[in-house]
């Protein structure tokens, strides 16, 4: 029989009545480890951008939820990601960003595989000089990979394998968003950045799909982009955030303006929405730029935020460009405190999960009801 | 192998030349007394040309598997296919 847990069965209630997660799932190692098979390994998680890897051979080794991956661009010019261990004794295979040239030898025992993950040479495993073994066959020991998916340049991972296909998966916001389903470049090394806030990674989460706090925590958008003109979107199991009516270009000082993307329709002229897809990725889209951010849980109390900006053409102009990244990164640092300062507030015995508005925090609620459903869901096939 | 070769082989180890050590390898297989011992460079030579995406691992590779030492590795398998 399933024994409903009432905290989680609280959190399930509808917004107006609902409670959020308790304090435990933001500062427990367990429940961190809980989290990372229900939230992430069993549905599709982003892990990267495929920016990371712009040329073939380029190696990230990247340690996700306390597991040691590896992002690569195959000769085939394919991105995979793969479990950073050799077959033979799970030794680290990559320690630090690097182009392999040719092929990726086990710094052990030089074990070697293609970019592909082929094993490719076994060197001395059948004694000294003698590189085959009868027992041993070398086309069962590749690379373990990861099943993963690009889609507005994030990698995605399916760390447990049996996901539905990621444009199943994803159908509603592809649909929503399939405006933007076109060429989009990433800025390059001056549009993006990293920042590591003391926070579980679910309260950037929170933080990011609410307008709530705008007029609060970021008062310079209040001069046009006031409280009433945002409006919340929420697709159950899926993702949550909020749209904008009045979203104006950034102009250079000579005029300058970024392309647009192309064949928008007119409701892109002055809107815009920022969405985070269920777990871990927060996206927004403009008529003339876009943005993704890759939350990385560092343990259960701090969070690594990847933030890259894209643009419609290749070529942008370089002051604009920089100036776009300097404004993101300012609104994105003005919400650090909220966060850090709710990740200490789940040091409070007395709090108990909080209370929504039931007016203003459906997209917050939305993705504390995905949370929790999940991990009813997996406690009751344990 | 010779001391100079030896302490080329070293120096190429220390600094990560892994053009250096595909050259030094080969050329102490190619000084070996017997097939064990050729067959040991050979499969360093070969081992550090696959990791640089050297031409020269096909040679040493069809080298190996004519002494019996390695297997033909299927044309997907190389790490230079495309």
């Amino acid at each position: 029989m399933t024994v409903i847990d009432p905290i989680l069965a609280d959190v399930q209630k509808p917004t107006s009545q609902a409670r959020g997660l308790p304090n435990a799932h933001y500062t427990d190692p367990d429940k961190f480890a809980e989290e990372r098979d229900a939230l992430f390994g069993a549905g599709w998680a982003g892990l990267a951008v495929a920016s990371d890897v712009p040329e073939t051979g380029d190696a990230v080794p990247i340690t996700f939820l306390d597991i040691p991956l590896l992002l690569i661009r195959g000769r085939d010019n394919v991105v995979r990601v793969f479990q950073n261990i050799c077959r033979h004794r799970g030794m680290i295979l990559v320690e630090a960003p690097r182009r392999i040239e040719g092929a990726i030898r086990c710094p052990y025992h030089s074990w070697c595989y293609s970019t592909r993950g082929q094993l490719v040479a076994t060197p001395h495993v059948g004694g000294p000089g003698f590189n085959t073994h009868s027992d041993l066959d070398r086309s069962t020991l590749g690379l373990i990979e990861v099943r993963s998916h690009v889609w507005r340049d994030v990698v995605w991972v399916n760390m447990s394998g049996n996901a539905p296909a990621f444009e199943e998966a994803m159908a509603d916001v592809i649909a929503r968003w399939s405006d933007f389903e076109q060429p989009m470049h990433h800025g390059g090394t001056d549009s993006q950045f990293t920042l590591t806030v003391e926070s579980n990674w679910k309260l950037a989460v929170e933080n990011y799909c609410e307008s709530y706090h705008l007029p609060w925590v970021h008062p310079g958008l209040n001069s046009y982009s006031r409280l009433e003109d945002h409006y919340n979107i929420e697709i159950d199991g899926l993702t949550s955030g909020q749209g904008t009516l009045v979203y104006r270009q950034l102009t250079g000082k000579a005029g300058q303006r970024f392309a647009d993307f192309t064949g928008l329709d007119d409701k892109w002229e002055a809107g815009a929405e920022y969405l985070a897809i269920y777990p871990n990725v927060l996206l927004g889209v403009h008529r003339d730029h876009a943005f993704a951010i890759v939350l990385r849980p560092d343990g259960p109390t701090r969070t690594q935020e990847h933030v890259h900006l894209y643009y419609a053409t290749a070529d942008t102009d370089a002051e604009l460009r920089e100036t776009n990244a300097r404004q993101w990164k300012e609104v994105f640092e003005e919400d650090i405190f909220v966060v850090e300062g709710m990740q200490r507030g789940r040091r409070a015995p007395g709090f108990d999960g909080g209370r929504f508005s039931p007016a203003m925090d459906g997209p917050t609620h939305c993705f504390h009801r995905w949370a929790a459903t999940r991990i009813a869901q997996r406690r009751a096939s344990a | 192998m010779t001391r100079t070769l030896d302490t080329a082989l070293l120096r190429a180890h220390a600094v990560g030349d892994l053009a250096a050590l595909v050259a030094l390898y080969h050329e102490a297989a190619m000084q070996a007394e017997d097939e064990d011992c050729a067959g040991f460079y050979l499969t360093h030579a070969y081992v550090f040309a696959l990791e640089r995406g050297d031409a020269r691992s096909d040679l040493l590779r069809a080298e190996l598997v004519r002494l019996g030492r390695d297997s033909i590795a299927p044309p997907e398998a190389a790490p230079n296919a495309a």
